[in-house]
């Protein structure tokens, strides 16, 4: 597996770990207050909000721990590499390539899943003007609009892995 | 439309260019090793510019690096011979 297969890995755990949470927190809260929760959108702003927010921050925290976990794992491979060598053994250890900089390819691939993520975006959009037009209240708009987004970017996520490990081509 | 498959000797030349690692070319390519396979495996099609400079550090005409077979789709051909 690549660098930029990991990367999207980790990426894609941060964003089910949010969707998680968020989800959780909408049923305990549901459970606590009951149907009025429905009608108060500055809770569900709110909390959409600190979700957004703490969203970031755990991803950037993933992106760390991920490239600490990738340049220590790095650094056993030469290791064992090093050894083996040195023992006059021709056993091959695969150094873990760490690309710093998006080619091409990686350009064209985050492209592509953007546009399926889009898509999905667009069809939860949709959902949520349906929900509207059958007089749901407002909160459950809002609530299907937020998962539209976390599943978008989750589809995003296993659409660069799909491109990855299928091959994109141009056009 | 008539299909274009694509395919590449990157293989072959790396062999001839003493044996010249996936990495390396990356390198003199400014690409990551992951799209020089992607490419030898024909997953991936890369840009104009990208080709020529395959074909650059290998000293060697576009051609030799890349060519293409165009396949013409079945049903049109039944449609012709009708």
């Amino acid at each position: 597996m690549y660098y930029q297969e990991k990367k999207t890995i980790a990426s894609i755990i941060s964003r089910l770990l949010i969707l998680a949470a968020y989800s959780i927190y909408g049923i305990l809260k549901y459970q606590e207050v009951g149907a009025n929760l429905l009608n108060d959108l500055k809770l569900w702003a709110a909390a959409m909000l600190i979700f957004i927010g703490g969203g970031v921050v755990i991803a950037i925290l993933i992106q760390i721990v991920f490239h600490i976990i990738l340049a220590v794992a790095n650094e056993v491979a030469k290791e064992v590499s090093n050894k083996a060598k040195c023992k006059g053994s021709e056993e091959a250890h695969e150094e873990f390539e760490i690309a710093e900089f998006e080619d091409e390819m990686d350009k064209l691939i985050a492209l592509k899943a953007m546009r399926n993520s889009f898509i999905v975006v667009g069809v939860g959009f949709v959902i949520a003007l349906v929900s509207l037009y059958m007089k749901m209240p407002p909160a459950i708009m809002l609530n299907i609009i937020f998962i539209s987004f976390s599943l978008g970017s989750l589809f995003e996520g296993f659409s660069q892995l799909y491109f990855y490990r299928k091959g994109v081509k141009n056009g | 439309m008539a299909k274009l498959v694509i395919s590449n000797n990157i293989r072959k030349l790396r062999f001839y260019n003493n044996e010249m690692t996936q990495q390396e070319l990356a390198k003199r390519t400014g690409v990551t090793r992951q799209t020089i396979v992607a490419i030898e495996n024909g997953k991936y099609s890369p840009s104009l510019e990208l080709a020529f400079r395959i074909a650059e550090v290998f000293e060697t005409k576009l051609e030799e690096v890349f060519s293409y077979e165009i396949i013409e789709d079945k049903s049109k051909r039944e449609d012709n011979s009708k």
